[in-house]
């Protein structure tokens, strides 16, 4: 056990840096064009464009340590906006269930990101308990398509998204978890309805998604008919991971810092101010702890091992120390944090605090909400689940 | 030791819920803070009309002689409504710096206007430096005779665009953070060198910036004695604080019953999601914390309405409880609610986006935690 760095891991952070410095942003420059040449230029160094695929799909295959040390590198510079959903979450339920056809047919159009993807999972009287989704496919007589109906809630980027992997319901008959169908078809058909919902932060991130005979081909199905809960579980698995966050919070910590210390008070700074110091350190001494579980349960992972009892602490650590930075950078902004269209008033983190603030208290709800997380570890980390057979009742999610 | 209401108070109480019952919902509130002036000019004659813009004025200015448990119970069903209408920085900031502060001649002008609704007043404070510090003054008003002429600016003045009057802090001797040294005026919006610039509030208000390039004002518009307007000041905080706690208590009380409606109606996992004990100990906390803010605010609010100044200390742990539990309460009942508690569409995300507004103002949870450990 110990906490050096190699050689080689020392020479992999050099290379990872120097990629990344030498392939930054240039301002004024198309930004659309820079994303995809980034991760072009990405893919040529050997698969750092999809940096969780594993070999055979054309990951890099990193160690733990190297996966640290680009977490760590990438946080602390600017890399290409990325929606999680095609890369991190689809693609490795396309290598686990799909057909070499739709591997081929789908993969190389979410790596390159060429073809942007949402998730069709909650609905209206479906969010944690996800089993309970109503959204319909039935299968035509020929055997040849589902006709799709139903309402999806809560959908991130639907309104960006080019397809979208949804869960159907194609029975009604057994467990609540039998019946589901894991299917992907395109957002830009008739058929297929997109309404916004303002969130408090005042953004557009969410949507409702009307599907009315919507025709998916069977080709379209991922994994069995009827199998679609145990694709739709592993995906979440990759979700919760993303969540935690913990190398932006060690970034964004570091920035709180310096926006504490550009509010002068009487005295010095409010970065002097006992209290505030104090919060800001029973932070960082959080975040501390929680940067060496993700790298036990990094190191788990690649030894094979099942995901240990570290990586089901993570999201809700992780998630709990991102809502803390934005609640301490909100109250940094002292009165100011409350301006809204307000242009110039007050240091510009102020407004950002304010709704950043907001938006964070959605990270303990989506990917599982907290207490749902917790009933999880109960049961599966310390084996306590209750008796009752109501609970015996439930969804896993 | 008695805490029930007078008859008077009760028709108060009674009169403002029918108001807010008939006046407010999300949808209407929606209306009157989109309109220019960001609040409703009918409400606000309502008001005038049902004496309540009068409610701390003392008889002798036409007031109707209330005091700080008067206000507390009007602001406390503002708060359960969401009430946008700028009775606080009218009435009981600006209008409480007039009251106290402002000589007969003075009164007898601007508090019938303030009264009839006809003069809307703000309080202007704050600096872009000052954070929560009243002392920290840099606007500067010079002596020239029979007016002052005041430079500066001030920011996040709460009404500041409708406002036809303006109390304003400055400095008129000492250095930057000298509580000796501060002077209120009440400065007239119209006058020449006056300029403000309004935006939104994320509770829906609006603030305004506001600058002041030599304004001429007149002597006699001096509230308190010139130098002195700092223990002013503070008396004015303390009725300020008392009332927005007030309201916050008023909007922690929808934020929990809401929840506990909401989760009995919610069904998941085939259960309503009030089954879940886990939930049902986070509203029972959501409901303490409401009852001992309550509490706290009528421990404050009496304290202040029998010996004023004397109870500051109370006023720190009021503003400090406040400030902590009803974002604790508000975060509980977005949490709660799941994704619904995530959008505008319901009305508690607006109850949280008030709540985290009223902490950020006159010093929040920790500002005021440490003034009373101090
Ligand atoms: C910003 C945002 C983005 C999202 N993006 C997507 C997306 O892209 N695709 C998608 O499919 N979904 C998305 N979601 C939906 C998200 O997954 C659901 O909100 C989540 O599963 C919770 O479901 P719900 O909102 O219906 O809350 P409910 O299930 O109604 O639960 C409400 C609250 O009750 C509590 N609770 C629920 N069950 C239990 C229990 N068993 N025990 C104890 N307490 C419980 C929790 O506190 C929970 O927050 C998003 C949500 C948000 C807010």
């Amino acid at each position: 056990m110990d906490i050096d760095l190699s050689p080689d891991d020392l020479a992999f952070q050099k290379a990872v840096e120097t990629f990344l410095d030498d392939n930054a942003y240039k301002p004024g420059t198309d930004y659309f064009a820079w994303r995809l040449d980034w991760f072009a230029k990405a893919r040529e160094k050997g698969g750092w464009d999809v940096p969780k695929w594993p070999t055979a799909f054309g990951g890099p295959g990193w160690s733990p340590t190297q996966h640290y040390i680009w977490q760590r590198a990438t946080a602390t510079r600017q890399t290409p906006m990325d929606l999680p959903f095609g890369p991190v979450m689809l693609a490795p339920m396309l290598m686990q269930y799909g057909t070499p056809e739709q591997q081929e047919r789908f993969l190389p159009d979410i790596r390159a990101r060429r073809v942007n993807w949402c998730q069709g999972y909650s609905e209206p009287g479906a969010g944690s308990d996800l089993a309970n989704l109503k959204t319909r496919a039935e299968l035509s007589a020929d055997g040849s398509h589902y006709v799709v109906n139903g309402t999806k809630i809560w959908t991130t980027a639907a309104h960006m998204a080019d397809w979208i992997f949804c869960l159907t319901r194609t029975s009604d008959t057994g467990r609540k978890q039998e019946g589901i169908t894991f299917l992907l078809f395109p957002m830009k058909q008739a058929g297929v309805e997109v309404k916004p919902i303002i969130t408090l932060g005042g953004a557009h991130t969410v949507n409702m998604v009307h599907i009315t005979d919507v025709k998916v081909p069977v080709e379209n199905r991922v994994g069995e008919e009827g199998k679609g809960w145990a694709v739709a579980k592993g995906l979440l698995q990759h979700e919760r991971t993303g969540i935690a966050g913990i190398s932006n919070s060690l970034v964004a910590l570091e920035r709180l810092k310096k926006r504490a210390a550009s509010v002068t008070r009487p005295n010095g700074t409010l970065l002097d101010d006992p209290g505030f110091r104090t919060k800001i350190a029973e932070l960082e001494i959080d975040l501390m702890a929680t940067e060496y579980t993700e790298l036990r349960s990094l190191a788990a992972a690649s030894s094979g091992a099942a995901p240990g009892p570290e990586s089901s602490i993570l999201k809700l650590k992780g998630t709990d120390i991102q809502q803390r930075l934005q609640k301490l950078t909100m109250q940094a902004g002292g009165l100011f944090s409350a301006a809204w269209g307000g242009g110039k008033v007050g240091p510009s983190f102020a407004r950002e605090g304010m709704s950043g603030y907001l938006s964070s208290r959605a990270y303990t709800i989506y990917g599982g909400a907290s207490e749902v997380q917790k009933d999880v570890i109960a049961k599966n980390v310390l084996g306590i689940a209750r008796s009752e057979t109501r609970m015996n009742k439930r969804g896993d999610k | 030791m008695n805490f029930d209401l007078s008859e008077e108070q009760q028709l108060i109480v009674d009169s403002v819920r029918r108001f807010v019952d008939d006046n407010y919902d999300l949808e209407k509130r929606k209306k009157y803070t989109s309109s220019t002036r960001g609040f409703g000019d009918d409400n606000w004659r309502t008001m005038a009309e049902l004496g309540w813009l009068g409610l701390p004025f003392g008889e002798a200015d036409g007031g109707f002689g209330g005091n700080q448990i008067d206000v507390m119970l009007v602001m406390e069903q503002f708060g359960r409504g969401l009430v946008v209408e700028p009775y606080l920085p009218s009435v009981v900031l600006g209008g409480g710096a007039v009251r106290r502060g402002g000589s007969a001649a003075l009164r007898s002008t601007i508090v019938p206007a303030i009264i009839d609704g006809s003069a809307q007043l703000a309080l202007a404070t704050m600096e872009d430096q000052s954070r929560f510090d009243l002392n920290d003054v840099l606007t500067r008003a010079g002596d020239d005779g029979d007016h002052w002429t005041l430079s500066g600016s001030k920011t996040m003045v709460i009404n500041g665009g409708s406002a036809t009057h303006l109390v304003v802090s400055c400095r008129t001797a000492g250095a930057q953070y000298d509580e000796a040294g501060i002077t209120l005026l009440l400065v007239d919006a119209t006058a020449s060198g006056v300029e403000h610039r309004s935006f939104a509030t994320v509770d829906g208000l609006q603030a305004a910036e506001i600058t002041f390039n030599n304004v001429q004002v007149p002597r006699d518009n001096t509230l308190g004695e010139p130098g002195n307007g700092y223990a002013l000041l503070h008396d004015v905080m303390l009725d300020g604080i008392l009332a927005i706690c007030a309201e916050a208590v008023g909007a922690m009380e929808m934020l929990y019953k809401d929840t506990i409606e909401y989760t009995q109606q919610r069904v998941q996992f085939d259960h309503p999601l009030s089954d879940f004990q886990v939930l049902q100990h986070r509203m029972v906390e959501m409901f303490m914390e409401y009852e001992q803010c309550k509490s706290m605010l009528l421990r404050a609010t009496m304290e202040v309405a029998a010996s004023g100044s004397g109870a500051t200390r109370t006023v720190h742990a009021l503003k400090a409880l406040v400030g902590k539990q009803a974002i604790f309460v508000g975060e509980n009942a977005v949490q709660l609610h799941g994704g619904m508690g995530m959008t505008e569409e319901l009305r508690i995300g607006h109850y949280f986006k008030r709540l985290l507004v009223i902490d950020a103002m006159f010093g929040n949870a920790d500002h005021h935690l440490y003034r009373f450990a101090a």
